[in-house]
């Protein structure tokens, strides 16, 4: 009896052992089949079930979502044909083919709704048109409309069709990221040649590559992105410091554009060398920290004062100078001039990092901004470099309704050429501003003029007074000789440019530049290969340009006295404290 | 602390009942300490008490208030932590005998304290003072009335509307009468999401007068518009990041919501430009939209902004 027990306990133990074996090697296999190369996932990717498939009233319920929210750009079937589409570059999403941009898929699969555009919707697409919906939108609102948009606008391909869609994802929360040491930097800097990324992207990163040959799924121009920018990349979430981002697009692909997947030609560490490399591009603060970024624009945040600093002799003409070199640059930011027309619907120049310093005689500026090309008008223009009115001579704004074949996508890169500008405005006698008053911010006006300094690929160099945004410009009389370009420079995709001018002049008509104190300034940027030329043009904000004041004595007097008067203080604390133990004693 | 959230509209009630608790959890863990023996000396129970207070403020409270304000309510809390302190005679000579001991140097520790304190005490103060005697290079600080008083009557394309009299001619009923009613209930739901109302959508083929009417506002709104005003109509638009003043916040209740809708056409036609000089007209970007659109697109785009963002127009009362 105790035998037959015995007996029993070992073939239960024999019975279990080859039990494990055989899972764990199946499961070796099952392994295998899942990740291995061998059987087409890519690496770091997995086969997945397909998505469920959304409840009958959730479907109705973003019906009303997105007739109340998305129509308006998306269109009424969802192809991307909205009333607002003609005048948008890039063109609203065609939801109708399935074609969407960041997902955790691998190249060419529809994306997983309730990971991939939940966060689409929720955070939007940076320099894109498509807004955030966070906080507009419920976390049920934005799933609904998801729910609606995957069943009843996605025509072409369904989400539950077994036939033909598989989803294969990226397991990016399994995937340790690689730190982005010296050495990855470097080994990504080697990759982004290797792998042919500069092709494209240009050999500094700045989208200048092969910026005016790429069309998309349909057949609309398309840029390659600037690395400089990673908070104008559409997937970044909006955390676009985070490497994750980048390496999950680089992993996937952007579906509909030329950007492909290179999951099948990188390792997952050649990956997380790029994606370092790439997000160490990314423009950062004078200490390498991360730039602010404003959570409501998903653009840096503006300090609207630029600092000039002072410096002895004269004022150098390399930016690599040490003097250039350690003053602090500020960041100014564009917007299309969308007031009067012809207005600029789109504005391939965003912003302009800005430096300035200046002598006792001079001021100087050092402007530095993304433009993919060098663009030099051909020929001599019809109108005068004065002439603002320029309706006549075919400058038109993009009219609203034009369908597809005439939208303003479809026009990118078909404009006539004009030369590339950049033009810094301040107010003429500044100082008998009623404050807060100013001239208006577009070229001034009758009351206010304004000096203008323009600067344009020809290689000119103009100082003009503005009395309006309708008005011709006039040339001041001797202001232009005394001007100088010290530098102008395109170079993969930048454009470097320091202008420098007396801080006197005439006063009536050129602005004084005094010590420590705030002068308005208004910057204007034109890019050639834009059409832009006249009113069409980029604009930003009023801006205010300071001469750093030497530090008055007062600063260092005062403060003194206080502190002397701490000490006495003190003194007189510490004796009346003995006087009075004393007196107890 | 973005777990906890402050939630809108009780931030005063939820602070005071936050303080309240916190109040109390001390209590306790000092009764808790004291009955265990490692009572903490008075002394450091107020000095602790005053830090958490100034860290609540800078940290906990939200939108954050500016260092002034800070300061003040630091200054009161710690006034307020004196009279607790010195509550009675007792509690007093406990909690001043930590600082008699650094003044009176007793031991050599304290003797190193009230040097240490002798020559920290001035250099740090002379620090402070340097700072804010420094030049300060911030942006100066301009006040801009948003809405300004407007004009009695304004000509937009030739034709004179009197603010006070004229009405929008899209606020119609089916029959093609003004009537607020009848386009109030067809606006979009005043909740989260500001949804269009089930039976109420202005891109049902079918609709007709208010409902058309809104939908071609809407076109106008989204060809001319979304640029700096956003797609959400809350002033986030595509543009919005560059300007200063930044694009007005329609879904804010302190915007279109509080004004007439013949103020909003005004607003409109005649833009930054046409702004008296308290709102700073020279910084606006705003177009005169009269240079680009038609009297009729002006008032279908008001028409659209109040269906969009389910405000009432406020009436002439």
């Amino acid at each position: 009896m105790k035998d037959l027990r015995f007996k029993s306990v070992r073939l239960l133990l024999l019975v279990a052992a080859i039990g494990i074996a055989m899972i764990s090697g199946s499961a070796a296999v099952w392994t295998y089949a899942e990740e291995g190369g061998g059987s087409g996932v890519p690496e770091g990717f997995k086969k997945s079930d397909l998505p469920p498939m959304p409840k009958a009233e959730d479907i109705e319920a973003g019906k009303r979502v997105y007739f109340t929210k998305c129509v308006w750009c998306h269109g009424v079937d969802g192809a991307g044909d909205g009333p607002s589409a003609d005048r948008l570059w890039p063109r609203p999403r065609n939801f109708n083919q399935g074609t969407f941009k960041i997902r955790h898929t691998a190249s060419g699969e529809l994306p997983l709704p309730q990971l991939d555009l939940f966060q689409t919707v929720t955070h939007g697409l940076p320099g894109s048109a498509m807004p955030s919906w966070e906080g507009i939108l419920t976390e049920d609102q934005r799933r609904q409309v998801i729910a609606f948009v995957t069943t009843q606008l996605v025509k072409d391909r369904k989400f539950d069709d077994k036939e033909t869609e598989t989803f294969t994802i990226l397991q990016l929360d399994n995937i340790k990221p690689i730190s982005p040491s010296k050495e990855s930097l470097e080994k990504g800097a080697q990759l982004v040649v290797d792998k042919k990324c500069i092709e494209c992207h240009g050999v500094n990163g700045r989208g200048d590559g092969n910026a005016f040959n790429l069309k998309d799924d349909w057949g609309f121009p398309i840029q390659p992105a600037s690395w400089h920018k990673c908070w104008n990349f559409r997937g970044s979430r909006q955390d676009p410091y985070d490497v994750k981002n980048i390496f999950r697009t680089f992993s996937t692909g952007v579906n509909g554009t030329p950007m492909p997947s290179f999951a099948d030609n990188t390792t997952i560490e050649e990956r997380w060398h790029i994606a370092n490399f790439v997000q160490s591009l990314c423009e950062r603060g004078p200490n390498g920290d991360p730039l602010a970024i404003d959570p409501l624009t998903d653009k840096p945040k503006i300090n609207f004062v630029i600092r000039s600093g002072p410096i002895e002799g004269e004022i150098p003409d390399d930016p690599e100078n040490e003097l250039w070199q350690k003053r602090e640059r500020r960041i100014v930011l564009f917007g299309g001039q969308i007031t009067h027309k012809p207005r600029n619907f789109v504005n391939r120049i965003d912003d302009v990092w800005v430096k300035s310093i200046y002598n006792d005689k001079k001021i100087a500026f050092l402007f530095q901004w993304e433009d993919r090309s060098k663009s030099v008008a051909e020929g001599k223009l019809p109108f005068q470099p004065t002439e603002v009115n320029l309706e006549d001579y075919g400058i038109k704004e993009q009219p609203p309704k034009t369908g597809e074949p005439d939208s303003i996508a479809a026009n990118q890169n078909k404009y006539t050429i004009y030369n590339d500008a950049f033009a810094i405005e301040f107010p003429v006698k500044w100082q008998e501003l009623p404050p807060p008053e100013k001239p208006r911010f577009f070229w001034g006006d009758q009351k206010y003029p304004v000096d203008i300094m323009k600067w344009e690929a020809d290689g000119s160099l103009k100082a003009f007074t503005g009395t309006g945004w309708d008005q011709d410009f006039e040339e001041r009389d001797d202001f232009e000789e005394k001007m100088k370009l010290l530098k102008a420079e395109w170079k993969d995709g930048l454009w470097t440019l320091i202008i420098q001018r007396p801080r006197k002049g005439d006063y009536d008509e050129d602005t004084y530049f005094e010590a420590g104190k705030y002068i308005p300034t208004v910057f204007f940027a034109w890019d050639g290969h834009n059409g832009d030329v006249g009113r069409k043009n980029a604009v930003s904000a009023f801006y205010y340009t300071i001469l750093e004041p030497p530090i008055p004595k007062e600063t260092y007097i005062y403060p003194t006295l206080i502190a002397v008067g701490v000490v006495i203080l003190e003194g007189w604390v510490l004796t009346r404290r003995k006087n009075k133990k004393k007196g107890k004693i | 602390m973005t777990w906890l959230k402050l939630v809108e509209g009780y931030m005063p009630m939820q602070m005071l009942f936050e303080l309240a608790f916190c109040v109390g959890v001390f209590a306790l863990m000092s009764y808790l300490l004291t009955k265990s023996g490692m009572a903490i000396p008075r002394f450091w129970q107020g000095i602790l008490f005053w830090v958490f207070i100034l860290l609540y403020l800078k940290y906990r409270i939200y939108p954050p208030i500016p260092f002034s304000v800070r300061a003040m309510y630091g200054t009161v809390s710690l006034v307020a932590v004196f009279m607790w302190m010195s509550s009675n005679e007792e509690d007093w000579k406990k909690f001043k005998q930590p600082i008699l001991n650094v003044l009176d140097a007793v031991t050599p520790f304290h003797k190193a304290l009230r040097t240490f304190y002798l020559i920290a005490l001035p250099v740090i103060l002379w620090g402070f003072s340097y700072t804010s005697f420094l030049p300060s290079l911030d942006e100066p600080i301009e006040l801009r009335t948003v809405h300004p008083a407007p004009p009695a009557s304004t000509k937009v394309h030739g034709k004179t509307f009197v603010l006070q009299t004229a009405a929008n001619p899209y606020r119609v009923n089916a029959e093609g009468k003004y009537d607020q009613e009848y386009t109030n209930r067809l606006i979009t739901e005043q909740s989260m999401g500001r949804l269009l109302k089930p039976d109420a959508n202005p891109w049902d083929p079918k609709a007709e007068g208010y409902l058309k009417y809104v939908r071609e506002g809407g076109e106008v709104f989204f060809q001319n518009c979304h640029f700096c005003h956003g797609d959400n109509l809350n002033g986030r638009g595509l543009h919005a990041f560059a300007f200063n003043p930044i694009p007005a916040n329609f879904t804010d209740p302190g915007t279109i919501a509080q004004l007439q809708e013949t103020f909003i056409f005004w607003r409109v036609a005649k833009g930054g430009i046409g702004l008296p000089r308290e709102s700073f007209p020279w910084a606006s970007v705003m177009p005169p939209w009269e240079q680009h659109l038609t009297t009729d697109e002006i008032w279908k785009v008001v028409l659209f902004e109040y269906w969009h963002t389910g405000y009432y127009p406020r009436t002439w009362d």
